[in-house]
């Protein structure tokens, strides 16, 4: 068993603790009051299928300024993202009864604190999205009633 | 979730993200967990569930940073010791001050005022700590002891005695 620990000691602690608290920057806790703000009830969110930051090797790449990808799956739809600098190309795939949707998907880039962009895919599914700030994020696609929503994530 | 920013906070600082970055973690954090308020039932699990997702989110953006380099295989503390063993230590002692800062708040507001003035910066001095307070000089001592007592007897704060060296 480890020593108790002495008041002195104890009392270091509570300083450590306590001093933690006083150097939350102001805008850290204004952004995280406001993520409350983002909440609704009824949505479901896709899946995250794939990070490459997250890909086995990520953690060895040296260089950092290959392109991330991403994907997410939810019900039907599959939305592909590669992000190189500012710049974010995209794909929605449809399955099921979602591939046979006749009008165009509908892309929806939304932030916390910034106003959302949006995009059209052609016909083949395929969009691109300029002017993409580092940052949190989400994905809302829409395509002949089929929807999907991104979890959040910082690109 | 205000008493929550200073663990999350403590976590991004321990991972050494610039400034611009740390914000989109903390933000992606509270944003995640507004996402999950629905599965989270249990209100003794969200320490543990914002300490995953905050060590998760950095780890995800500083290797989209591309910030984790290679290290040399010659060198036997690699990567994988320093990152988690390190990092291991750092989050269990994050979440142990977490703790005491509850285990703080759970103190009769005269012993918490009194811990607190003993700790503010610039010192305060017994005199005037009796004079805030309304207790005799002769008192700080015994109550700051006793304040000190009933923190070491909160379960949860054991461990804290393992994690410190």
């Amino acid at each position: 068993m480890t020593d108790p620990m002495s008041d002195d000691e104890l009392m270091a602690l509570v300083g450590e603790a306590v001093a933690e608290e006083a150097v939350v920057s102001d805008r850290r806790r204004t952004a995280a009051r406001a993520a409350f703000a983002w909440r609704s009830v009824d949505a479901e969110l896709a899946e995250l299928l794939h990070d490459s930051a997250l890909a086995a090797g990520a953690a060895v790449r040296s260089d950092g300024d290959e392109s991330r990808t991403l994907s997410f799956g939810h019900s039907g739809l599959t939305l592909e993202i590669e992000v190189d600098g500012e710049v974010l190309l995209g794909q929605v795939i449809g399955a099921g009864g979602a591939s046979a949707a006749t009008e165009p998907a509908s892309v929806l880039l939304e932030r916390p604190d910034a106003d959302a962009q949006s995009a059209v895919a052609d016909a083949s599914g395929f969009f691109r999205l300029e002017g993409v700030r580092p940052g949190t994020v989400r994905f809302v696609v829409e395509q002949g009633g089929w929807s999907l929503t991104t979890p959040w994530v910082a690109l | 979730m205000d008493r929550f920013l200073p663990l999350v906070d403590a976590i991004i600082r321990g991972h050494r993200l610039n400034e611009a970055d740390g914000d989109d973690v903390s933000q992606t954090v509270w944003l995640r967990l507004v996402e999950h308020l629905g599965d989270l039932r249990e209100p003794a699990a969200l320490p543990g569930w914002l300490r995953t997702t905050t060590r998760n989110e950095c780890l995800r953006l500083l290797a989209a940073r591309g910030r984790i380099r290679p290290v040399d295989p010659q060198d036997a503390t690699g990567l994988d010791a320093v990152v988690d063993d390190s990092a291991g230590t750092d989050l269990l002692a994050a979440e142990s001050r977490q703790l005491l800062r509850e285990a703080l708040a759970e103190l009769p507001e005269a012993r918490r005022a009194l811990l607190l003035l003993l700790l503010a910066d610039p010192p305060v001095g017994y005199e005037e700590i009796s004079r805030r307070l309304g207790i005799p000089i002769g008192s700080i001592g015994p109550t700051r002891a006793r304040a000190l007592d009933q923190l070491r007897r909160v379960p949860a704060l054991r461990r804290l005695v393992e994690v410190t060296p």
